[in-house]
């Protein structure tokens, strides 16, 4: 299948292969093919690189990157106030005795936002029927693991998340 | 490595006779010995029409059709995604190269005859795909929703309000209003990116399929006798006995025309962006003000031109909507045998009036 | 069939002035409808206005004269709010309502210290209805030799002229800008706020003050120059071209040895 040479059927029957071109013809065109293969391979590269980064680009749409601030009187004892935190869902739980844990809200297993429930004092997913305490660790359900904590610090009666 | 290309080749082939159609293709499919570089002129069109639709799916990742964020998303494209600008421009410049090399594809079938008996038909496909891409070049149009967009989407559908009984319905369903506003983004956004690629694609598939039966036609140039040697007694491939393969000598030449557009597109993107995207293009729509000097884009300035002449808006649409109709029926009209432009002068005389007229109207309508 | 709606759609792009004219027309407020059929110096104004940047901004009589736009028969009454001509004491107050920032320079201006005396008020410079945008031509010789000499505009007018000039610079760039596809509003922004602090200060008529701030400006000005520019895109722009001319070279050499 060469463009450089042809095969014909001879009056006897037999295959003939003919060539068309001279040697130093044959290598200029072969030279030529390759600049063309070079050419091809680089501008594919050059197009697939910016069209790569066009689509892996995560566009940032306000998602709060740095600290969330709750004041103290914003949470009653007993309950649980969710809010958003780098990108992902986020709860700051105040027991009933008053001591405070932040948590990541996603559940563990399959990644649905756990609920609070105000008369059981606990966490339930949901999808699944995860049950988790106050301070995230798991009481039962398929959750393979617990509510991951997050560090929070309290000044003058203000929760800074982060 | 050559071996296992070979086997992969060797298993499909046993499959579904691939070998004997690509020998076919390559060694069979033979052209005239006077095709010119014009033929080429169809492959540059698919490669163009490929470019916009890779071009507009990158810009549909991250563009909004909804009147109040659209404009704020192709900022964000053009400024925050890297190379966004590039896509952008890359889809606005091919919008109006795909029209400019359809202008040119259709004078070289004028011009050449090659609309002729039997191929009534492939120039009919042709001409409903002008249409299409004009169309997708309007509907495209208003997506960015700045002023631009909008005064021209509003100007180019209130002309139909002149068609008299039927008119006020028909720009309502247009515009999804009375007025163009949200409903009509969505509307043309569907059109755009939906409906008419599709169509579009099916009719390329169309007019490939027409050609590829019928054959490829005879160009008139270097030949004693150029005239259609079309009976029109029964079906008749039209052969090419010791023509051009089409493989590899006509799909180098193929590839050089692709080359070059590709050259100069990429000089107009990367040098001459404001050609295409004027500065009135950055300023979001307002409802309420209409700029100054708004014009259409460049390939309806002459459609604009004519319509201001008449006093009328309904016998200015009358008579293009004429002009188109003839160009459309021109086979059934033009019924001679002959297809070299210089041995049939009342064609040629007709056809580069009507090509200087055209262009300028278009001169007319860009310096008024 | 389509297609006749398609092309009866797209060809009728024309027959702008008609549709304009019916898609802007705002209602003209009364004022304007009885003193621009008036004669003489009582239609004068209106014709005045019509050429000025406030009518382009869509301000019209009401809005130093007050009285009812919208109503022939309230138009001129003083119950609601009418004032007829303004008494040049009454002019700064005026037009600072909108214009912020300048009258406390001119208040403590030695023209502000001639207010109620003969001296310049806004409208002197500035014209009451032919306003155009503000420039360094208003400080010329017919404006501001009438009450003391040229000399001193014309220090004030030279201590001016480099920042008015990069001003405009910058005006025409952010323009080159913008047809690029650059995201110019910040720097607009930044521009007309620059351009406002500029022209501000020039009431106060202190060439010391007025040099500071115009280097401030300047100082600004420059550290914005840094912004937008299409370097690298030119260079990429000649790989590009270049890389499509070769594969058409490349291509043309081996049809040719082909052929």
């Amino acid at each position: 299948m060469s463009i450089a040479s042809r095969f014909e059927i001879s009056d006897r029957g037999y295959v003939v292969e003919e060539e068309l071109m001279d040697e130093s013809r044959r290598k200029f065109i072969n030279s030529c093919l390759g600049g063309v293969a070079a050419l091809a391979v680089t501008g594919f590269a050059a197009v697939s690189y910016p069209v790569a980064r066009y689509y892996l680009v995560p566009p940032d749409d306000n998602k709060s990157k740095g600290k969330t601030r709750i004041p103290l009187n914003a949470i009653a004892p007993g309950s649980a106030k969710f809010f958003e935190f780098n990108g992902t869902a986020a709860v700051l739980v105040r027991k009933q005795d008053g001591t405070l844990t932040a948590l990541s809200a996603v559940c563990p297993h399959l990644g649905c936002i756990v609920q609070w429930q105000t008369e059981q004092q606990d966490f339930l997913c949901p999808c699944h029927a995860g049950y988790f305490t106050a301070d995230g660790a798991v009481i039962s359900g398929p959750p393979p693991q617990a509510l991951s904590k997050i560090p929070f610090t309290v000044v003058n009666g203000v929760v800074t998340i982060g | 490595m050559m071996q296992f290309l070979k086997n992969i080749y060797n298993w499909i082939d046993v499959r579904l006779g691939t070998h004997e159609i690509i020998t076919e293709k390559r060694t069979g499919y033979l052209l005239p010995r006077n095709i010119n570089a014009w033929y080429s002129l169809g492959s540059v069109l698919l490669v163009i029409f490929a470019l916009q639709v890779i071009t507009g799916l990158l810009l549909m990742l991250y563009y909004v059709p909804d009147i109040d964020k659209a404009f704020d998303s192709v900022s964000f494209i053009m400024t925050e995604i890297p190379l966004g600008r590039l896509v952008r421009l890359f889809h606005a410049v091919g919008s109006s190269m795909m029209l400019l090399i359809l202008l040119l594809h259709m004078f070289s079938i004028l011009f050449m005859g090659s609309y002729k008996s039997p191929r009534e038909l492939h120039w009919l496909t042709g001409f409903v795909l002008l249409l299409l891409a004009m169309g997708i070049s309007l509907t495209g149009y208003l997506l960015p929703w700045n002023q631009l967009s909008f005064w021209a989407t509003t100007v180019a559908t209130d002309c139909v309000t002149s068609i008299p009984f039927l008119g006020d319905r028909i720009v309502e369903l247009l515009r999804g209003g009375k007025q163009v506003g949200s409903h009509t983004i969505g509307r043309f956004y569907t059109l755009h990116v939906g409906l008419l690629p599709a169509v579009i694609a099916v009719l390329i598939g169309i007019h490939l399929f027409l050609i590829q039966r019928t054959g490829v036609s005879t160009p008139p140039f270097g030949l004693e006798d150029s005239k259609n040697q079309w009976k029109g007694e029964t079906f008749e491939y039209e052969e090419h006995p010791g023509g051009v393969p089409f493989f590899p000598n006509f799909f180098l030449q193929d590839m050089i025309s692709i080359s070059l557009y590709l050259a100069c597109f990429m000089l107009f993107v990367f040098f001459f962006p404001d050609m295409f995207i004027p500065s009135i293009s950055y300023v979001p729509a307002n409802p309420l003000v209409t700029p100054s000097h708004i014009k259409p884009e460049w390939y309806f300035l002459a459609n604009y031109q004519t319509l201001k002449l008449f006093p009328s808006e309904i016998i200015g649409l009358t008579v293009q909507a004429v002009a188109m109709a003839f160009l459309a029926f021109l086979p059934f009209i033009d019924r001679g045998a002959e297809k070299h432009p210089l041995k049939r002068p009342l064609f040629t005389v007709s056809a580069l009036g009507g090509i200087l007229l055209w262009i300028g109207m278009t001169l007319w309508g860009y310096y008024s | 069939m389509r297609g006749w709606r398609i092309i009866l759609m797209l060809l009728a792009l024309g027959v702008m002035p008609a549709i304009e004219a019916r898609a802007a027309a705002p209602q003209v407020i009364v004022c304007i409808q009885c003193h621009a059929a008036l004669q003489g110096r009582l239609s004068l104004p209106v014709r005045l206005w019509q050429n000025s940047i406030h009518s382009e901004h869509g301000i019209a009589c009401n809005a130093c004269h007050g009285g009812d736009p919208m109503n022939s028969v309230n138009s001129m009454n003083p119950a609601n709010g009418f004032r007829g001509v303004p008494p040049p004491t009454s002019v700064p107050a005026l037009c600072g309502g909108c214009h912020m920032g300048i009258t406390a320079y001119y208040t403590n201006s030695a023209h502000g210290r001639t207010l109620g005396q003969g001296g310049p008020t806004c409208v002197t410079c500035h014209g009451s209805h032919d306003i155009v945008s503000a420039s360094l031509s208003l400080i010329n010789k017919k404006n501001c030799s009438v009450c003391h000499t040229f000399d001193k505009a014309l220090m004030i007018r030279k201590a001016m002229v480099k920042t008015d000039g990069m001003l405009k610079a910058i005006e025409k760039k952010i323009t080159v800008l913008r047809s690029q596809g650059i995201e110019t509003d910040p720097l607009e922004k930044k521009l007309f706020s620059l351009r406002n602090r500029f022209h501000a200060m020039f009431h106060s008529l202190d060439v010391t003050l007025i040099r500071k701030e115009s280097a401030h400006i300047q100082a600004e000005i420059e550290k914005s120059n840094g912004a937008g520019g299409a370097g690298t895109g030119h260079l990429v722009g000649v790989l590009a071209v270049g890389w499509a001319l070769l594969a058409a070279l490349l291509f043309s050499l081996i049809k040719k040895n082909i052929d």
